[in-house]
């Protein structure tokens, strides 16, 4: 029966996407079926549980409004159509995601999708062997995915993907515009971040060495993916101690440092960014020349089911959930904005492209930063400590 | 009670059952793990080799956040002692009806978030907070002080969270003196200052040394704090290893950074329990009545 | 003067917490000093969050379940090491209380090694049982500090005039040691209540608990509503002391 119902949906859904039914019938029949759905889960939903083995899947993303969004453009909707929970937990920090995963049994067993930020933990997961092969044809939303962030990750897991992108963002500068002049900024870009006159009133991420030896790259006129002269990066990170009033340590805490006016210009994540600027705060953005930029993905782990795990990746890339999730975070999506059409809202959150070719975005180089990781870890903590 | 001497064990069989598969096998785990290496993809190595630790004492780097923790612990001791003593010393003498309550009260901090209670200091210390805003209103400043992000605002927050542990703890000891003792020194000619110094002060030591001993092994594991109210120079080495272990996947390190806080910390309440141990209170006690 | 010191120390306590009180209501975004304004804006946000609902359940159940197991298994140790003389008691004793000397990461990964050795997914009796480990050192400490108060003779007395040594715990070691097991349970409740580092590692993703959710909320949400959640948690957990105190009222007077 359940079975049934599901295939009627797919068809559904399938002629809503073609055009045959108009999005007033589909919603009337999302109800309907949502509704003989909860009929039938009731009394014998829970036998079939029962026998069955209660299914569900994990999500693990940044919580709030995210998973609000989620929730409502895709989870709700995919658990209705396949009758499988979608259980939204919300992780605490990339890292502390990892060591997780990498600590739990059987392994990436307890964890089944994961929102995952940065090209170089993407080569890190793949790497300790936490990846699976998704079947592409699987996932036809896909489609719309700009290719560039496909095929970045495809690089990187031998021509197959382990992860759908899903919104792009970039570490750029946030400054107060009461206290520095766009002009300044612009002129200065990166050095804006070691200018003197604003000692004290100065922030950074303090979360990982990557974001602070890129920016100290570009400040010694170097390319951040193949730094020559690495004395140059530690000493202007050294000098710029001095200047910094505090290294935030999470995205609640940098928005209230720029917001409170604690700190004048800082490194920032574009979406929190755009959050400030939505609240009306004298917030600018600039995203200097080689800006750090990075994707975000629905990276899936091993031991999930994949038939599962493909159909709910589907639902979620769905145009109107991405849509909303993106907004949400203030993250553009990772739907090309030539084939599909964005709200004025998405195209005026920083770090969108609206070409879709993502040209001149630079990403990190995985197999560059992940060779240094632990000794470059370990430096940066020397000097953020002034030691 | 004699030859009864299988009474105790079967007392703390079940302690002892859930401390040694919960604590002491997972312990010999991170033992072995910290002669471990790893790999640069953050998988680990089975080895066998100190590098670990030699890179722990390599420079003073490491060394010198071991060192000013236990400065900062000491701190938090001496000024826990001070501000816990007294509230637990009005407890035990106060006859207030509202007695109960201002005990309530004491324990209330435990049921807010630690990390809620470790935040609110922001609102308070900040540039914007309520110190800095009162004090420009009332013009005795023209530009805000900057209190946060410094060795006082992580023992503000130190202070805060481990002050309970120190009064209850006192309290809790004062509370099973019997009063008619400090009645009895007074009838004998003692002044109430003389009281307390020769009889309460003394039967209150094993509660002031639990205490004393729980902040300083409490402040030594803690990272929330400083992370969160400190500066970049202010890390403590529960800081580094959540660092270590979360931050680079280098659980072999972290693994050893560990190990030797864990030893620093054994030799202290191993010295604790030798000197100040609540057994030899419970002897000097028995002998004394 | 005592007074005066202790009414300090309560103001110098609570500035804070009714700090965040107050600027709970604060419908800026991030809540500072002046207020301006007053609304229910971040509470109506939070009451939409139904994961923070599920969590609190979570952190309610984990903390009176471990505040009971942790009591059972503390006060019979306590006794154990109070009242009789054997082999290795120092070492046991320090054994008993070293989960608070070891850091709450190094815990956390250890006991996740150790699980993962045993290839034994996490579930939540793991969680309980892992929480019991970390409340039961101040149980132990409690109960023998009060323990130690209580005359070895009383117990002597009641056991030479016949009672068997469990009246004998229930009429006479019992209620002496009552505030002492009472003081134990709300410091394991509460400091269960309040884990974050190792319940982040043990936890599964069904049973998260408030700390868990407020330490990643620091990452994703603003300020103020991390505020409103510190005051609905203290409105509704004020409320529980008050019912426990009123409770053990009852119960001394009803010896």
């Amino acid at each position: 029966m359940k079975k049934d119902l599901e295939k009627i949906f797919d068809d559904v859904v399938v002629n809503y996407k073609e055009g045959n039914i108009s999005r007033r019938d589909f919603v009337k029949f999302l109800t309907i079926s949502g509704a003989s759905m909860g009929l039938l889960g009731g009394p014998f939903g829970l036998v079939q549980n029962a026998l069955a083995g209660k299914k569900s899947i994990t999500l693990h993303s940044w919580g709030g409004s995210t998973s609000e969004a989620l929730r409502q453009f895709a989870f709700d909707p995919f658990t209705k159509a396949v009758g499988v929970k979608v259980i939204d937990a919300a992780f605490t920090g990339m890292a502390a995601f990892l060591t997780q995963v990498k600590a739990s049994y059987p392994p990436g067993g307890e964890f089944n999708i994961a929102h995952l930020s940065a090209v170089y933990d993407y080569a890190r997961y793949t790497d300790l062997g936490f990846g699976v092969k998704l079947d592409e044809s699987k996932i036809p939303n896909l489609k719309n995915v700009m290719s560039k962030m496909t095929n970045t990750l495809k690089a990187i897991s031998n021509g197959t993907l382990s992860a759908v992108p899903y919104d792009l963002g970039q570490t750029g500068i946030a400054y107060n515009t009461d206290k520095i002049s766009k002009e300044k900024a612009e002129e200065l870009g990166a050095s804006l971040l070691y200018d003197k006159s604003l000692k004290g009133k100065l922030g950074s991420w303090g979360g990982d060495h990557i974001t602070n030896m890129w920016y100290a790259a570009l400040h010694t006129g170097q390319d951040p993916n193949n730094i020559t002269d690495e004395k140059a990066v530690w000493a202007a990170l050294k000098e710029q101690r001095g200047m910094i009033k505090k290294y935030w340590a999470s995205g609640s805490e940098l928005m209230s440092l720029l917001g409170n006016s604690d700190i004048y210009a800082t490194v920032a994540w574009s979406g929190r960014v755009g959050l400030l600027q939505k609240e009306g705060h004298p917030i600018g953005y600039l995203a200097p020349k080689g800006t750090y930029s990075w994707m975000e993905y629905m990276y899936v782990l091993k031991g999930t089911d994949l038939d599962l795990a493909q159909k709910l990746l589907n639902f979620m890339l769905e145009p109107e959930a991405i849509k909303a999730v993106s907004i949400g975070m203030g993250y553009p999506p990772s739907l090309d904005p030539t084939k599909v059409a964005m709200p004025d809202e998405i195209k005026k959150l920083p770090a969108f492209d609206p070409t879709g070719t993502l040209e001149g975005y630079k990403f990190a180089d995985p197999v560059y930063w992940n060779a240094h990781q632990i000794d470059w870890a370990e430096k940066w903590d020397r000097i953020m400590a002034g030691k | 009670m004699k030859d009864k001497s299988w009474k105790p064990w079967v007392l703390l069989s079940p302690s002892l059952t859930a401390i040694f598969f919960l604590l002491v096998i997972p312990i010999c785990f991170v033992i072995v793990y910290s002669f471990w290496l790893r790999a640069p993809s953050g998988a680990d190595i089975p080895a066998f080799q100190f590098g670990n630790y030699a890179k722990f004492f390599d420079d003073f780097f490491y060394p010198s956040i071991l060192l000013s923790t236990l400065r900062v612990a000491f701190e938090t001791v001496i000024l826990c002692l001070v501000f816990g003593y007294i509230p637990a010393y009005f407890f035990y003498k106060t006859r207030s009806r509202f007695k109960p309550f201002l005990m309530l009260l004491v324990m209330l901090p435990f049921w807010i978030s630690f990390i809620i209670r470790t935040l609110s200091w922001i609102n308070i210390l900040g540039d914007s907070g309520l110190i800095n805003h009162l004090l420009l209103k009332f013009h005795v400043i023209s530009s805000p002080l900057a209190m946060l992000y410094n060795e006082g605002a992580v023992i503000m927050g130190l202070l805060q969270y481990l002050l309970p542990f120190m009064i209850l703890n006192i309290y809790v000891s004062l509370d099973g003196i019997d009063k008619s003792l400090t009645e009895a020194a007074k009838s004998l000619g003692c002044t109430e200052w003389q009281a307390f110094k020769e009889v309460t002060l003394p039967l209150s030591l094993p509660g002031v040394s639990a205490g004393c001993l729980l902040v300083f092994v409490l402040t030594c594991g803690t990272y929330l704090p400083p992370m969160i109210l400190g500066g970049p120079g202010n890390e403590m080495i529960a800081n580094l290893i959540f660092k270590r272990i979360i931050g680079t996947l280098d659980w072999p390190f972290g693994s050893a950074i560990s190990v030797l806080l864990m030893v620093l910390l054994m030799v202290i309440v191993y010295t604790y329990n030798r000197y100040m141990g609540i057994n030899q209170i419970f002897k000097t006690l028995s002998n004394e009545s | 003067m005592i007074r005066l010191f202790t009414l300090l120390v309560y103001v110098w306590m609570f500035t804070p917490i009714i700090a965040v009180i107050i600027l709970s209501f604060n419908p800026q975004q991030f809540g500072s000093f002046p207020m301006e304004g007053f609304s229910f804006k971040w509470f109506v946000k939070l009451s939409h969050n139904s994961t923070i609902l599920d969590a609190f359940k979570n952190s309610l159940v984990l903390g009176s379940c471990t505040a009971v197991l942790s009591t059972a298994f503390g006060v019979p140790a306590a006794m154990a090491f109070i009242r009789y003389e054997f082999r290795g008691k120092q070492f046991l004793n320090t054994l008993l209380i070293a989960p608070i000397m070891i850091p709450e990461v190094v815990l956390g990964v250890a006991l996740l090694l150790f699980i993962r050795w045993l290839q034994q997914p996490k579930s939540f009796a793991l969680l309980l049982i892992g929480h019991v480990v970390l409340t039961l050192p101040y149980v132990l400490l409690i109960v023998q500090a009060r323990l130690v108060g209580i005359k070895k003779e009383y117990e002597e007395a009641a056991l030479s005039l016949g009672a068997n040594p469990f009246q004998t715990f229930k009429e006479i070691t019992f209620p002496l040691l009552a505030p002492a097991i009472f003081a134990g349970m709300l410091f394991s409740f509460t400091i269960s209540f309040d884990d974050v580092t190792a319940t982040l590692f043990w936890a599964t993703a069904q049973n998260q608990t408030v700390p868990v959710k407020i330490f990643g909320m620091l990452r994703n949400s603003v300020s103020p509503e991390i505020n409103a959640l510190g005051t609905v948690m203290i409105i509704l957990t004020v409320s529980t002391p008050f019912l426990a105190g009123y409770l053990s009222r009852r119960f001394a007077s009803g010896k």
